[in-house]
């Protein structure tokens, strides 16, 4: 699972550029799945089928869905020293760029620097201000003309930053939001094979959830779910968080609350943790989330929806951290909901 | 072209009365295409069928042009407004502008306001030269829209009025769909109406016609007048192939598809990649299960201005660009 996920974090990913990626899903997927298949978009779907036979008309289809895209930059310009200007593609947080350590995605891969002034030509004013990434280039050690023979607008730039493991089962890396969760789908299947279950399950690595949860739209729709399930990251306890808003490390998985979640179908996922002794958090979401279940409640005529979330500190940063218990604690989870669908299933959706 | 884009940048069409633009464009057309219908939104769909091998393809250009709705008529007939689609004070201040029924007024603002930066719409009214509540209802409704009031006017190759955002990429398409001769492909050219106020029939003609493939024609800024904001698209170096902007990122192989043909047919362009702003492939590219779409941009200062100023290159290497995808095969 760790391997896994140190593999996964390091394949390029970037928004709208997923197809590596996603190859490389669809190969783990496919000794744990019926079926994988992969859309024009890169979606890849490993669908299994069940394991008691059914009256087609009384399964449930569950759709679970974790995304696979990273935020990254994009060249937006190269100036005439060969510095690369860029933009950001997804939630990039301007204040933890400087002297990042990249990777150019040109004609080849290039080692690119974030450039930074250093504190000794920094006037005194200076040193209290954010720089702008609209201020900021990247050096990749090579002069203007080799740029730009390598370069062009439009090109990627991913972060450089290997899983590690750190004390315990705690592990930090860039991209683990959601790549964990990407993980956490093939988890779920392995579970689902010790088990017997009667629904039709459509693990979904999503494309584009960095950008506007736009893989899930055509995904959800594709697939046309009785049930969804969006599994992402949420934030994890730190010093300087407010505790309203941060979930504690090592507690369990976080099931959202909120209108974008069904409630019915929410109390039952939290009744079958209970049953099965299953540690988890609550979280709670006033609004449409910003993960994948946004769209797919919202998808066709409308699909009962839950939302699981791992917590994970320094969100969109190279350090992302995660506890990696929580992987294999909500893929149980899911698996015995799933396990628990049966016959009078549609009442679960009732409100 | 030059004469097809200084009647369509004169017509009125805010998003929403797009029925002059519609009519212009159908009349321009129809004896080019082997069908053309209205769809219930508006949108102007003219079909150029293919051999039947090919694929499904969408073309898109937005007809609908920003505009000032008016919310309140005062006693002494002044008109205050709402915007359609992205309106800046800064743009409108001063600015002469026209209602459907052809009274003009001028766009004027509060001038008690201390400093001209704290400018908002709701400090600004269109005055139209009447006198009284009475006089001014005589001539205008509560919900009318008034578009900005600038005649084309050019300078060698340079175009410059209202509207080009988006009526250039409309006549890019007019004049595509007169040189498209064979195409394996059958295509879809989509006039689409309310594009300003959140790609409104580019989403519903996408699903209807569910295309393979989703190509859109419109604006984009550039980066090369005294301290602009930067981007590396300068006026007259040829038609954009959109990288990303806010509404999508462009799928790889349309992207690569329109480097390709541009590249082996030595026809000038640019690569984009805009930070703010959306265009009618964002909608097309999330319909149903999913269409991979591009976008070709035209290079245009001061979009949203009523001084919006494109290049007659561009605009022709275009037409020869998207020409030359369509009559190709499309993987």
């Amino acid at each position: 699972m760790k391997e896994f996920l140190s593999e996964l974090i390091e394949i390029p990913g970037v928004s709208g550029y997923e197809e590596q990626a996603a190859r490389r899903i669809a190969r783990e997927f496919s000794p744990y799945c019926d079926e994988v298949q992969t859309d024009s978009f890169f979606n890849v779907y490993g669908i299994k089928r069940g394991t008691a036979a059914q009256q087609a008309s009384d399964r449930p289809k569950v759709m679970l869905a974790a995304h696979m895209d990273e935020i990254a930059l994009m060249v937006r310009d190269i100036d005439d020293k060969g510095f690369i200007r860029f933009t950001n593609i997804g939630g990039v947080d301007q204040r933890i760029l400087l002297a990042q350590e990249v990777t150019v995605h040109g004609r080849e891969n290039l080692h690119g620097i974030i450039a930074t002034v250093p504190p000794h030509l920094q006037a005194a004013e200076d040193s209290s201000k954010v720089v702008k990434m609209k201020d900021m280039s990247i050096d990749v050690g090579l002069p203007v003309k080799k740029v730009k023979e390598r370069v062009r607008v439009g090109d990627l730039i991913t972060f450089c930053s290997p899983l590690v493991t750190m004390q315990g089962s705690m592990v930090n890396g860039k991209s683990i939001d959601d790549r964990a969760s990407v993980v956490m789908l093939t988890e779920v299947m392995k579970e689902l094979d010790r088990l017997q279950y009667q629904a039709e399950v459509y693990c979904v690595a999503t494309v584009q959830e960095e950008v506007g949860t736009r893989g899930a739209v055509i995904s959800t729709y594709r697939t046309r779910p009785d049930i969804g399930i969006a599994i992402d990251v949420t934030h994890g306890e730190t010093p300087d968080a407010a505790k309203e808003d941060t979930h504690a490390m090592d507690k369990g998985v976080v099931v959202c609350k909120g209108p974008n979640m069904h409630p019915g179908l929410t109390e039952k996922f939290l009744e079958v943790g209970k049953e099965y002794g299953l540690e988890c958090q609550i979280g709670i979401a006033p609004r449409p989330t910003g993960t994948d279940a946004r769209s797919i409640q919202i998808s066709r005529s409308g699909v009962p929806t839950i939302l699981l979330e791992l917590p994970l500190r320094y969100m969109h940063t190279t350090v992302e951290t995660l506890n990696l218990n929580h992987i294999k604690a909500g893929a149980r989870h899911i698996a015995l909901f799933i396990a628990s669908l049966k016959e009078g299933w549609q009442e679960w959706l009732s409100y | 072209m030059k004469t097809l884009l200084a009647h369509l940048t004169g017509l009125y069409g805010p998003s929403g009365k797009e029925e002059a633009v519609r009519q212009a464009i159908q009349q321009e057309i129809k004896d080019y295409v082997d069908e053309i219908h209205e769809d219930v939104m508006g949108n102007l769909i003219a079909v150029k069928k293919g051999n039947g091998s090919g694929r499904k393809v969408m073309l898109a250009a937005h007809m609908d042009q920003i505009g000032l709705i008016v919310t309140n008529i005062d006693e002494n007939g002044f008109l205050r407004f709402s915007n359609i689609g992205g309106v800046s004070p800064f743009n409108v201040l001063h600015r002469r502008v026209v209602f459907q029924n052809g009274v003009t007024g001028a766009v004027s603002y509060e001038t008690e306001l201390e400093e001209i930066k704290n400018l908002k719409l709701n400090k600004m009214y269109i005055d139209i030269g009447a006198a009284s509540r009475e006089e001014a209802k005589k001539l205008v409704q509560i919900g009318d829209i008034a578009v900005y009031h600038a005649p084309m006017a050019d300078r060698e190759n340079r175009f410059f009025g209202c509207a080009m955002d988006d009526r250039a990429g409309c006549a890019v398409l007019v004049e595509t769909i007169k040189a498209v001769k064979n195409s394996p492909n059958e295509l879809f050219f989509v006039f689409t109406v309310q594009e300003e106020v959140g790609l409104r029939g580019a989403r519903t003609s996408a699903y209807s016609i569910n295309p393979d493939i989703g190509i859109s024609l419109d604006v984009t800024i550039t980066g090369d007048t005294p301290k602009s904001r930067p981007m590396a698209i300068n006026l007259g170096d040829g038609p954009a192939v959109k990288v990303k902007d806010s509404s999508l990122i462009c799928h790889p192989m349309v992207k690569n598809l329109m480097i390709q043909r541009a590249e082996e047919a030595g026809i000038p362009y640019q690569l984009e990649v805009l930070e703010a702003g959306g265009t009618d492939s964002g909608a097309i590219h999330l319909s149903r299960e999913g269409v991979p779409s591009g976008v070709i941009s035209i290079p245009c200062r001061y979009v949203h201005s009523a001084h919006e100023m494109v290049d007659k290159n561009d605009l022709e290497n275009a037409v020869k660009l998207l020409t030359r995808i369509l009559e190709n095969e499309i993987a």
